[in-house]
């Protein structure tokens, strides 16, 4: 796969700050996939994401586009990209249809409409104010804008917080399908459980600075205890067991309990994202978030 | 700039100008207005038609762009428009041009309704330039003025604050209450005053001297210089600082 985006040694200070919110930090986006970035509140996740899509300039360091540095780039760039912020963003005196038919006509390329909006369980909906809206539906709503000028690649700030599982899954399902038609996504969230499930790779910033990337199957592994644990009850007891996984089908007593025993649960000893995030940025989650 | 796309937005505009309200209150104040100048009389009314044109292309054009970029700021939508492919100049010139719009039809409304109730002098053509011309410039006022303020009702005072220091002048100047020579220079370099100027030459007999002149060149490149190196330059900054995105 083609490195979408290339982003090298970037370094990025506010405005009468002293010091760098970003201290060079490299990453690249694959052509393709679904790109994670997590940390912890004022890690860098928010400014990283307003750098590479051109809201803040004067920064220091290399951002490749498609190969090109992104500063050639004038505002022809935001034709091959779609952002859904994370906090709603429409105009709530009009209705959802005026919303997405007044951006779209802003874009060369469009995307139908009625589709993206029967697709989050919109299209009933598209003349309600969205000022009526319940903050769900303004969630989705952003996704749609998102979407209108069929991007190539989606940059997605928190995108299923506040919604409930059904319409987080319809949200999810929907990124997947982005990916699967080739568009890449930059995903910024503290709900792990989506990270783990959407992204193909994750990187942790921390204090302004990458100190992690990989997928999400081999960071587990990584930071995870290579074996196995089991429960078995015998005389009324639950009896718990733990053995490695090294040469795992030879282990005799492992063998002899799985034969005679009644197994009540198995699991591998890897570890969660979540348990990962924790190690790497020394932060507790939000558990209400999660 | 693209032009489809230039007029969308001037076209988006001027749809929220009337779907938050802001065309329903400039009409309501035109019949306000429309009403008090039909039971005056004589003089006063001479003084007052033009003076009323004068709030609505002034005052009235910095709260209504207030109001727009108050409203655009409490909805983050100003971020949203950073992530499409207008440009700045696009965006910004799109309030200033829906702002002038709307404001020249709430005050043809007026001048209409009192060429038809009452006999009035006016030179068409030369009162559509100064509404234009005077709006143009004090809408571009009042888009810096918003980039400054915290929140609407502090746009509010800081316009009381700019009635005070240059209306109030004009205004006793335009009631012949200041009369000496030397304000008549001195008032030029206020542009409220200049906007006076070339509102007051619409009305016969009319003599297109020196100062109307002044006045259209003072507003018109005045308007051009704080767009360029205020406004559009101020814009990106002013974007993202609102953004809390």
């Amino acid at each position: 796969m083609n490195n979408i985006f290339e982003v090298k040694d970037l370094k990025f200070k506010y405005h009468k700050k002293q010091e760098n919110v970003l201290k060079g930090i490299n990453f690249e986006i694959k052509e393709g996939e679904i790109f994670g970035f997590l940390g912890p509140s004022g890690a860098g996740k928010s400014t990283t994401q307003k750098v590479i899509i051109k809201i803040l300039e004067n920064y220091n360091g290399n951002i490749l586009y498609k190969g090109k540095d992104l500063k050639s780039y004038d505002n022809q760039f935001f034709e091959d990209i779609g952002v859904s912020f994370e906090m709603p963003i429409h105009f709530s005196k009009m209705t959802a249809m005026e919303n997405m038919s007044f951006f779209q006509q802003l874009y060369k390329k469009k995307a139908d409409i009625q589709q993206l909006m029967t697709r989050v369980g919109l299209w009933e909906d598209k003349d309600k104010m969205v000022g009526e809206y319940s903050k769900g539906m303004k969630i989705r709503l952003n996704m749609v804008r998102a979407l209108l000028n069929q991007p190539n690649m989606l940059f997605l700030d928190e995108p299923t917080n506040g919604l409930d599982p059904t319409n987080a899954k319809i949200l999810k399902d929907l990124i997947r399908e982005f990916r699967s038609e080739g568009g890449t996504v930059f995903i910024t969230s503290h709900i792990m459980a989506d990270i783990d499930q959407l992204c193909d790779r994750v990187a942790f910033i921390v204090e302004g600075e990458i100190k992690e990337i990989d997928s999400p199957r081999n960071l587990k592994i990584r930071y995870g205890q290579r074996v196995v644990k089991l429960e078995y009850s015998e005389n009324s007891k639950i009896i718990e067991k733990e053995f490695p996984l090294e040469n795992l089908g030879e282990n005799k007593e492992f063998i002899n309990l799985i034969k005679t025993k009644n197994i009540e649960t198995i699991h591998s000893g890897e570890t969660t994202l979540e348990d990962i995030f924790i190690k790497v940025t020394g932060v507790k989650l939000d558990n209400e978030n999660q | 700039m693209k032009t489809n796309r230039f007029f969308y937005l001037i076209k988006g505009e001027l749809i929220r100008l009337h779907k938050y309200k802001v065309t329903t209150v400039s009409l309501m104040i035109a019949i306000i207005w429309g009403v008090v100048l039909y039971f005056v009389e004589g003089d006063i009314f001479n003084s007052l038609l033009p003076f009323l044109i004068l709030i609505d292309a002034t005052m009235m054009s910095l709260m209504y762009i207030g109001s727009v970029m108050f409203f655009e700021k409490k909805e983050s939508t100003i971020s949203t428009m950073l992530v499409t492919p207008s440009k700045h100049s696009e965006i910004i010139l799109s309030k200033i041009f829906a702002n002038t719009i709307h404001n020249f039809f709430s005050t043809a409304l007026i001048i209409i309704a009192f060429v038809l109730i009452k006999d009035i002098q006016i030179n068409y053509f030369l009162i559509a330039l100064a509404v234009i011309i005077a709006t143009l410039f004090h809408t571009t006022i009042g888009l810096l003025l918003s980039y400054y303020q915290k929140d609407f009702t502090t746009m509010l005072t800081t316009i009381m604050s700019i009635s005070f220091v240059l209306v109030i002048p004009s205004a006793l100047y335009g009631f012949n209450i200041l009369t000496a020579d030397i304000w008549e220079y001195i008032l030029l370099i206020n542009p409220i005053q200049a906007a006076a100027e070339i509102i007051n030459q619409s009305f016969k007999p009319i003599d297109l001297n020196w100062k109307y002149y002044f006045s259209i060149a003072y507003l018109v490149v005045g308007g051009i210089l704080v767009y360029k190196y205020l406004v559009l330059s101020k814009f990106k900054k002013y974007a993202v600082s609102i953004s809390g995105v």
